[in-house]
């Protein structure tokens, strides 16, 4: 039997099912059931997802909840972050890099800690390194609780060293500057070797600005103090290895080197002796296909006070009433002794805790100096000082910064043309500051 | 069958008091002009939502200072007062300016001059032409990946190439001379499948039997070219330069992932800068300020180019 169908009946057809269309699509955005414990991390890897998973394994185990991770990769997590914060879809916890938090912290973006932790007596915030609770806090108040916490350390390239006839570099002795360029430029004298690596970006200079006694922030003043003598003298010994020794791989385009993982591509092809980088890496250094360890980071005219960096989980300012309750009772699970013991066995970084940091065991031999360092018994370290638009001062220094590392210009032309903009960028900083205190 | 409801053919046209003859106007059931409706409303839909919804807001978010989680406050023009003294922002349009005015030109010549070989009834010319149609249909991103590696100072397949002629290549993508035209070939190379294609459906649809009287006139093959092909393929020539200037202007991709922007600004483009004022410098009244000046330039650009359609565009010889 057939029968012919006509227009007006195709048409309302049509519309009947766009409509029935529309509330299913719709009744599958509506997110995970009240009740659950959501948050968001960064995730670039397999390896990374299976930690994650484990943490969601792990929360709902303890909470007795279902647990529900959102997952990006890590160079696309801000942008969404932002996105989810603004339009109210962020989850209860999120994770956050610690040079982010003073940046959301003075927008409002999360909410201060402090008083979740004064009521809560089960909390324990002594059992985090010092480090890690300044990176955490902004203008006086807590805005987050860590997870990892680390110092830059020095890679060295055992076989390679062993090879040339060099020795081990001690443990526990950082290496003055200028042994290290010594031994940088000796190690650079065959063809295709290098003795050095790093990314010619700020996140790495600002190590050997520290160790030389500079900064780029200075927290009393509205001018930021790159362009004084201990700064320059770091940026000049750190372009020089670039420029005048040849002491390093050469630079390809911009894009690349600018990346965090620029450094960690040239130190596993084998042929750098030394890479400046933080334990974080230990995992892809593992990969290697020859012997490698670490040392403490050379000692500057001001000692060994490398960058000391770490991630944090915030709560949003939009979580409240009874979900305030719930992400507090998460965040204090996903940042608990026996969930970092998770994200350190797993060899991710350098847990955030004391009571966790025997999880993250060798290889390499010397791992546990991150530890010492952190303690300040083997050479030291400097939290990470950013400001609350670091965005801007990092974007301005990238653009800027590799001209010197090329050698298009000298690094003293190249640090005078940018501070006119980063010390407006300082001045911005100072007035979000006050404004939030 | 329904009986015809109107004799527009057999009508008399009519004039309007101030405008030119018309036929009469056709007379359309409700039910075919609700079913137009209805097959233009996904267009229209999207047009309101995704084009000009997005155009009205970036006006009203031009005129707020607004950094996403704080609420909004409203500043009136100092957005716009901003872009005077931003030095940044005038080297990334003078960039893509720089960009827009040398690969567009470039883009068309080889597309024409392409388009003119595959018209030429070679054998096997279906596989010439998807070949040369692959870089269009390939992603940005992943051509510029497969750029970057080509430009490699040292071991890069460009300077080795160039290298057996003798030239010591740059080093291209860091240089702050030959980042630009790197970022320029490649899109060249990107982009010239469009043009050939569009031009190629132009040049087919020229009557053969005006190249006949052409060459029975005795015209050479230059100036059969410059009176007969030319003049006809205007309109194809319009629609690639409208549509690859307006894409220019909008360059962001290719620079993303080649240069960074770098060095320093060299190759930062309007359109990378306002993601940058936006998205990671927090600055959604400014960035907003900047895209609505990169609105007024291309509706400006196109309506010069609308003007000059009327002089240099024809349909007919």
């Amino acid at each position: 039997m057939s029968s012919s169908l006509s227009r007006r009946a195709l048409l309302k057809g049509a519309a009947l099912g766009g409509l029935a269309t529309t509330g299913a699509l719709s009744g599958c955005s509506s997110g995970p059931p009240p009740g659950t414990a959501t948050w968001s991390m960064w995730s670039s890897s397999p390896e990374e997802q299976r930690v994650w998973t484990d943490f969601g394994h792990y929360v709902e185990r303890r909470m007795h909840i279902r647990s529900a991770s959102t997952l990006t990769p890590s160079d696309g997590y801000p942008t969404k972050l932002d996105l989810q914060l603004v339009s109210g879809t962020a989850s209860m916890v999120t994770a956050l890099n610690g040079w982010l938090i003073p940046t959301y912290a003075s927008r409002g973006a999360h909410r201060p800690l402090d008083d979740l932790i004064a009521a809560d007596p089960d909390f324990d915030p002594d059992d985090f390194y010092p480090a890690i609770r300044s990176i955490s806090s902004f203008a006086g108040h807590t805005y987050a609780i860590g997870f990892d916490v680390a110092p830059t350390v020095l890679y060295y390239n055992k076989t390679l060293l062993e090879r040339n006839g060099v020795d081990p570099p001690s443990p526990t002795e950082p290496m003055s500057w200028d042994t290290f360029r010594r031994l940088a430029i000796e190690l650079s004298k065959r063809k295709g070797q290098y003795g050095f690596t790093c990314s010619p970006t700020i996140d790495d200079l600002v190590s050997w600005i520290y160790c030389a006694g500079g900064n780029v922030v200075d927290g009393d003043r509205d001018t930021s103090p790159l362009d004084a003598p201990e700064a320059m003298q770091a940026i000049h010994y750190v372009v020089d290895l670039f420029t005048k020794d040849r002491a390093t791989p050469p630079i390809d385009n911009l894009v690349t080197q600018n990346a965090s993982g620029a450094a960690l591509a040239n130190f596993l092809q084998g042929n750098v002796a030394f890479m400046q980088n933080g334990p974080w890496q230990v995992l892809n250094v593992r990969k290697a296909s020859f012997e490698w360890d670490i040392v403490p980071f050379p000692a500057g005219p001001a000692g060994s006070k490398p960058r000391v960096s770490g991630s944090s989980f915030a709560i949003p300012s939009g979580v409240k009433g009874d979900d305030l309750d719930l992400a507090w009772r998460l965040l204090k699970t996903l940042t608990s002794t026996g969930a970092l013991d998770i994200y350190a066995r797993a060899g991710r970084n350098n847990p955030a805790r004391l009571s966790a940091a025997s999880a993250f065991e060798p290889p390499p031999e010397n791992l546990g100096i991150v530890q010492r360092i952190l303690k300040g018994e083997v050479a030291g370290g400097h939290p990470f000082d950013v400001t609350t638009n670091w965005n801007r001062v990092r974007l301005l220094l990238a653009q800027d910064l590799p001209r010197a590392f090329l050698g298009q210009k000298s690094a003293g032309d190249t640090i005078d043309g940018v501070m006119p903009r980063l010390n407006a960028l300082m001045r911005q900083h100072r007035d979000a500051v006050r404004q939030a205190t | 069958m329904a009986a015809p409801t109107h004799t527009a053919a057999t009508a008399a046209p009519r004039r309007t008091p101030h405008g030119p003859l018309r036929g009469p106007r056709p007379r359309r059931h409700g039910s075919e002009t609700l079913a137009a409706w209805l097959f233009l409303l996904p267009s229209l839909a999207g047009f309101l939502v995704f084009t000009a919804g997005p155009v009205i807001a970036a006006g009203v978010i031009s005129l707020l200072d607004w950094n996403l989680f704080s609420p909004p406050r409203f500043i009136g023009l100092d957005n716009f007062a901003r872009l005077g003294p931003d030095d940044t922002f005038w080297s990334a349009l003078g960039n893509t300016a720089y960009f827009t005015f040398v690969s567009v030109p470039l883009t068309l010549l080889v597309s024409l001059g392409l388009a003119l070989l595959l018209n030429q009834g070679l054998r096997r010319m279906a596989v010439f032409r998807s070949l040369l149609l692959l870089p269009y249909a390939t992603i940005t991103v992943a051509v510029a990946f497969v750029w970057v590696w080509l430009y490699i100072p040292h071991d890069g397949l460009v300077n080795a190439v160039l290298g057996v002629f003798g030239i010591d290549g740059p080093a291209w993508l860091i240089s702050d001379d030959w980042a630009m035209p790197a970022l320029i070939v490649m899109s060249v190379w990107k982009s010239f499948g469009f043009g050939m294609v569009i031009f190629l459906a132009g040049l087919q649809a020229i009557p053969q039997q005006l190249y006949e009287a052409a060459k029975v006139d005795g015209a050479s093959p230059w100036r059969t070219f410059r009176e007969v092909t030319l003049p006809l393929l205007s309109p194809s020539v319009f629609f690639t330069v409208v549509t690859s200037i307006i894409g220019s202007f909008q360059v962001f991709d290719q620079a993303l992932v080649m240069t960074d922007g770098g060095p320093g600004t060299s190759t930062t483009t309007l359109v990378m800068y306002i993601y940058r004022t936006g998205f990671e410098n927090y600055e959604q009244g400014y960035a907003a300020a900047q895209s609505m000046v990169l609105f007024a330039f291309i509706v400006v650009i196109t309506a010069a180019q609308f003007l000059l359609q009327r002089r240099l565009v024809h349909y007919d010889l």
